[in-house]
């Protein structure tokens, strides 16, 4: 057997190996837009899972547990939100339409996210699977530090000329222009439909660096039960106009809850709407305030040490540069 | 300044040590400067330098 051959018989082995787990159910997954597109703040991204059972087909019944944890701090220099590192995002548990479940979320730092998901029936777990997800930082971000160090760099080494003190003889010849810019409770409405149904949705006092439970549900008709819903629920960073979560037409049996870390201490609206067959649709509305926690001062040493330390090179070279000899 | 203290004094610095202490104090101030501006939380610089502070990508913000 020539060894073309057999690694040609290799690799049909190890493609088969998936499918030789007889019986256990795939799960996919899918982000749009894609990857290399994803920025922190920037675009909410939909997010989708697809459940097929041994024989290719999509399952039927069922729900996925799902579980987003963000990146895990790493490296010298921190994100922009050090509290949200390492921390679970959000926890839920989505029922299967079709196979499928779908979501929207706003990734709110750099980095490498972990998606768990467990495929759970009435029979009990089923299926694990762990996605990972790279966010890379706006390249404008980037642009703006390197400028930013270099206006540091720049002041140091003017200081570095100014401080050393020229040769007899020598005239000061310095022109330096430095410019430094900087750009730099809640209530809530509820009830639309008043005839046979209403809403209620509870958010927890909400607080950056942990998560908070989200509950929504339907007033039960008269001991009849919470009727079936297609529940279309959204949370709204203000102040940036953006979405930063989202689940469309999600069939729940009258309520839903989840845990939702809420990144950025600013103003959220919660929006449920639930479409009840032969009935009039349900809004509830919730506005919340999230209190922002500022970080600790540990977090910031390693960005302004970085800082000082460009401006003391700067110094260094300012004065080399003073010092050397002409030609 | 420095030439008038000298003068006043009667004794001037060398050199290297004039540099060490002025570059010394100009990194302090600039240390200063740039935690008031990247890391302290008044609420009036904080609120002003928001969107600067999580523009620069490695500073610390909420």
């Amino acid at each position: 057997m020539s060894l073309k051959t057999a690694l040609g018989f290799l690799f049909i082995v190890a493609s088969a190996i998936p499918a030789l787990r007889a019986g256990e159910p795939q799960i996919y997954f899918k982000n749009s837009p894609p990857v290399e597109q994803l920025r922190p703040f920037y675009d909410p991204t939909t997010l989708s899972l697809l459940v097929t059972a041994a024989d290719g087909r999509p399952v039927t019944q069922g729900w996925l547990e799902i579980r987003l944890d963000a990146p895990k701090p790493s490296g010298f220099f921190s994100t922009d939100f050090p509290l949200v590192e390492g921390s679970r995002l959000l926890e839920m548990r989505l029922p299967l339409r079709s196979g499928r479940a779908e979501w929207t979320y706003l990734f709110p730092i750099r980095g490498k996210y972990e998606i768990s998901v467990d495929f759970v029936t009435a029979e009990g777990k089923q299926a694990t699977r762990t996605f990972s997800l790279q966010v890379r930082e706006h390249t404008n971000k980037w642009t703006f530090l390197g400028i930013f160090t270099l206006a540091l760099f720049a002041s140091g080494m003017v200081a570095g000329r100014i401080f050393t003190r020229a040769s007899r003889g020598a005239k000061d010849k310095l022109v330096a222009c430095l410019l430094l810019s900087f750009v730099c409770s809640g209530s809530s409405a509820a009830l639309a439909a008043r005839e046979e149904y209403s809403g209620w949705l509870g958010v927890d006092a909400a607080t950056v660096g942990k998560p908070t439970r989200v509950h929504w549900r339907l007033s039960e008709n008269g001991g009849g039960g919470r009727p079936r819903a297609a529940l279309t629920l959204t949370i709204t960073h203000l102040e940036k106009s953006k979405i930063v979560f989202a689940v469309e037409r999600l069939w729940v049996a009258g309520e839903f809850s989840m845990d939702f870390h809420f990144s950025d201490g600013a103003n959220y609206r919660v929006l449920a709407s639930a479409e009840i067959p032969g009935y009039r649709t349900v809004r509830t509305e919730r506005y919340l305030s999230v209190t922002g926690v500022e970080p600790q001062v540990a977090a910031m040493l390693p960005a302004l040490s970085f800082f000082v330390a460009v401006i003391a090179i700067g110094l260094g070279v300012g004065r080399w540069s003073k010092k050397a000899p002409p030609g | 300044m420095e030439k008038t203290l000298a003068r006043g004094c009667g004794v001037a610095l060398p050199e290297q040590v004039s540099f060490l202490i002025k570059s010394g104090s100009f990194l302090t101030a600039c240390a200063a400067i740039l935690y008031v501006l990247l890391a302290a939380d008044y609420p009036a610089v904080h609120d002003t330098l928001h969107n600067f502070r999580h523009g620069l990508a490695i500073v610390p913000c909420h």
